[in-house]
């Protein structure tokens, strides 16, 4: 049964988005007084038209308010919202991922009475996970094979006070949507028990405190938090499970792909750009695009754009499916992981490849090329290297299993 | 075979890496920072380079230059690109105009423009042949006559007037003398039709428009230039009428003027990249540590130093080898091998220090962004589809 077709919800949904993407979206970002990295500024508005078309709810189920879309559908949408623009896409994507998690599955009833139709009613509630601490070194280039060397858990932590709430002191560094969030699920490490907890943390809250990161090697918006004697109710600790649900999957390098399938959007921007301008622009007595070298290397964008595509869509559905590792139906790899490896390298030279037709337009900081080569070198460094990438699925070839504690810390 | 340096290489070489490190190295980052395109340039650093002869070393000794050979010009632009490559070019950018003046101006020409030139620290060339609708078509012109260049000139009495506009011309901002393309028959195919003028900045009808705002090689400027009746003495005609492509190019004549040179300048200003980014990569490697190793440690990070000393080397070697080929005045493809393989390096060598940095907090490290800005700049000088071409049919002729 295999099968590529993808079902008419999909293909609705995915023409939706582009509509969206390409009328309303790329027009503002594209803006030759905004192309310049300098310049960037989250097109607010439009990003409350997206959630007014259900974007920002976009995988939370039917039944809490939202469209219950799968992971699949949200990597076609980020690819179709990144081709316009990777910051907009980022931002709805992290939301969206987050709504889905915490709303349907992290949350007991209780905690979603209180906190869901906040989310709901306010088109400017987005999500964040503060997770990552830049203090914890589990560089996979320095523990390949090897237990980690560094205590690998987060030193952010939160203890009970005398009238049963949370004390959260700790910084959190690396989170995506942090200066927008409305709403913070934060690791931390509680006393007495062994694995990491997640609390959620309202914006606002006292003792909270956000820094923006200005002009970050990451696509939306990021920050650092820190926590001094931050406080919150003693109800606001998430189920056990959350932990794995929030890094369990990507840890294992089985997550859904929505970052690589926004380096896919990078991709197709560029192509698309590309491939307009060979058809325009007369070099040669014909359009350039009648030219072999031109040619060949357009073609050679489009087989790049394209299997890339393949391997978002590949590790989406995997993410959908994950049935089909234990039926063999796929292979035993961690294939977000392989996602993010190839598709960073791949699109990265065929977005250099794409701005080579545009010649010194190409390098111009009020033309769009540059920005989506920058955008997908951002891609290739993310908090995880490539290299480090790489360890991680080779520890899984050399049947290398981390413990539960090490993998998530290496998040 | 004898790869040793005479003296006064070696001379030019250390004159040029003093003046690297303690002059442009410490100003390279904060120019590249400055976020207007206008404003990036800075008179003060040209002038000390060219108190020290940076500006004029491609200039002959007869007329008051220092002469210097082509592996003394190759090691300039690689100390000072080591510092900053922006910066590096815009001297060099000197040379190649200058080598034009020796090769193709009059007498007369020499005597009216080359003593300013000498006497004169902010006096700075520039070439203008790239139009908004005429880039590879000057590269690789078709034999229609209605591709390539547009810019017009006609002649009137004892001048010619010219109109129209050129783009992304380099040091058109700041140049005071420029060598400019223009069409003086347009019924025939640009290589027959076309006119080399000498224009200073001042000349009625001329002026510089908007400066580009590229994203690497911020310091050194690329601006617009606008021709309306700009009225030019017939005596500033370089070479003959219609024959502008016979000078400036690589048919017969003049090797080591317009293109051949630039060939050999942006292979030599890519090397000085490369050694920046080998001796970063190396540094920060050896100091930075993960998991209380220096990161030399692991065996990724080694491979990556491996690639970019390899890279850099071996265009070390071509780069040397076609510095000398043109001292010796060799006729060979080999300067074109060398500014499309230097792109391939500069590129890779870059990208590869970038990996080795990694991401600085929620930061790349701006040296390290820096280097592979400038790289890109390469595509579409030296190696896009056309640079190739063209030397691959230097080869096939």
């Amino acid at each position: 049964m295999y099968n590529l077709h993808l079902t008419p919800e999909q293909i609705e949904i995915r023409d939706t988005v582009r509509d969206f993407a390409m009328r309303e979206v790329r027009p503002v970002v594209l803006k030759s007084d905004r192309l310049d990295l300098r310049d960037r500024t989250l097109p607010t508005q439009l990003l409350d038209e997206a959630s007014q078309m259900g974007l920002r709810a976009l995988a939370l189920s039917d039944a809490a308010g939202g469209s219950g879309a799968d992971h699949l559908t949200c990597c076609l949408v980020a690819e179709e919202l990144a081709a316009a623009d990777a910051d907009f896409a980022a931002v709805l994507a992290e939301t969206a991922w987050l709504a889905h998690l915490l709303f349907d599955q992290a949350m007991t009833d209780a905690q979603r009475e209180k906190h869901l139709p906040k989310f709901l009613d306010d088109h400017r509630c987005h999500l964040a996970f503060a997770g990552y601490e830049a203090s914890v070194d589990t560089h996979l280039g320095v523990n390949y094979h090897r237990p980690a060397q560094a205590d690998a858990v987060p030193t952010t932590t939160a203890v009970k006070a005398a009238g049963g709430e949370w004390v959260i002191n700790g910084t959190k560094d690396w989170v995506a949507n942090a200066p927008i969030a409305g709403l913070f699920a934060v690791l931390v490490q509680m006393p007495g028990r062994h694995a990491p907890g997640v609390l959620l943390v309202p914006a606002g809250t006292a003792g909270l405190e956000v820094r923006a990161h200005d002009k970050p090697w990451r696509h939306g918006a990021s920050g650092a938090v820190t926590f001094r004697d931050c406080k919150v109710p003693a109800e606001s600790l998430l189920k056990d499970e959350t932990t794995a649900l929030l890094t369990g999957a990507a840890a294992a390098g089985r997550g859904i792909p929505l970052a690589q399938a926004i380096n896919v959007g990078i991709a197709r921007a560029a192509y698309e750009a590309a491939l307009d301008y060979a058809r325009l622009r007369v070099q040669g007595g014909r359009p350039i695009i009648e030219h072999q070298a031109i040619a060949a290397k357009l073609a050679d964008v489009a087989i790049r754009l394209e299997v890339a595509r393949v391997a978002v869509w590949s590790a989406a559905w995997a993410s959908d499916h994950p049935e089909a590792f234990a039926d063999r139906s796929l292979p035993d790899l961690p294939l977000q992981t392989v996602a993010q490896v190839f598709v960073s390298e791949t699109v990265y030279h065929a977005v250099k490849d794409a701005a080579e037709l545009f010649g010194a337009m190409g390098v111009m900081r009020d033309m769009p090329l540059q920005k989506y080569v920058h955008d997908a070198l951002v891609c290739l460094h993310g908090a995880e290297s490539n290299g480090d990438a790489r360890l991680r699925i080779a520890e899984g070839l050399a049947g290398y299993r981390r413990t539960a504690a090490q993998a998530t810390a290496a998040e | 075979m004898d790869f040793t340096l005479s003296n006064e290489q070696r001379s030019w070489q250390m004159t040029a890496r003093k003046f690297a490190e303690g002059k442009v190295r410490p100003i390279s980052l904060a120019r590249d920072a400055i976020p207007t395109a206008a404003e990036t340039w800075d008179w003060d650093i040209i002038r000390k380079g060219s108190q020290l002869g940076f500006r004029t070393l491609a200039v002959p000794k007869e007329w008051g230059g220092h002469g210097a050979d082509f592996v003394s010009q190759a090691l300039v632009m690689a100390e000072i690109a080591r510092a900053d490559s922006a910066i590096s070019k815009a001297f060099s950018q000197n040379w190649k105009w200058s080598h034009l003046i020796s090769a193709s101006c009059t007498e007369e020409q020499k005597r009216r423009f080359l003593p300013d030139f000498i006497a004169d620290d902010t006096f700075v060339l520039g070439k203008g042949i790239t139009e908004p609708g005429a880039g590879s078509d000057n590269r690789l012109p078709p034999d229609d006559p209605k591709a390539g260049l547009k810019l017009k000139a006609e002649r009137r009495g004892d001048e010619w007037i010219l109109n129209g506009e050129k783009a992304f011309i380099a040091n058109a901002p700041v140049g005071k003398l420029f060598f400019i393309d223009a069409r003086t028959d347009s019924g025939v195919p640009l290589k027959q039709g076309t006119t080399m003028f000498l224009v200073p900045r001042d000349t009625p009808g001329f002026r510089i428009g908007k400066v580009f705002n590229k994203s690497g090689w911020r310091f050194y400027q690329n601006g617009e230039m606008i021709f309306e009746n700009a009225r030019v003495p017939h005596a500033n005609v370089v070479g003959e009428v219609n024959g502008a492509t016979r000078k400036s190019g690589g048919q017969g004549g003049d090797t080591t003027g317009g293109d051949l040179f630039g060939d050999l300048e942006l292979a030599a200003n890519a090397l000085g990249i490369c050694d920046d980014a080998c001796e970063s990569a190396l540094r920060h490697a050896r100091t930075a540590t993960q998991g209380g190793q220096p990161l030399f440690a692991q065996q990724n990070v080694q491979l990556t130093i491996n690639r970019m000393y390899m890279l850099t080397e071996a265009l070390r070697a071509f780069v040397l080898r076609v510095a000398w080929e043109h001292d010796m005045k060799i006729h060979s493809p080999n300067a074109g091998l060398a500014m499309n393989f230097s792109s391939d390096a500069v590129q890779e060598v870059a990208e590869l220090y970038m990996e080795v940095r990694g991401l600085d907090g929620a930061h790349m490290d701006p040296h390290a962004d820096k280097l592979v800005r400038d790289s890109i700049i390469w595509t579409h000088l030296a190696a896009d589809s056309v640079q190739r071409m063209k030397v691959a049919r230097r080869i096939g002729r």
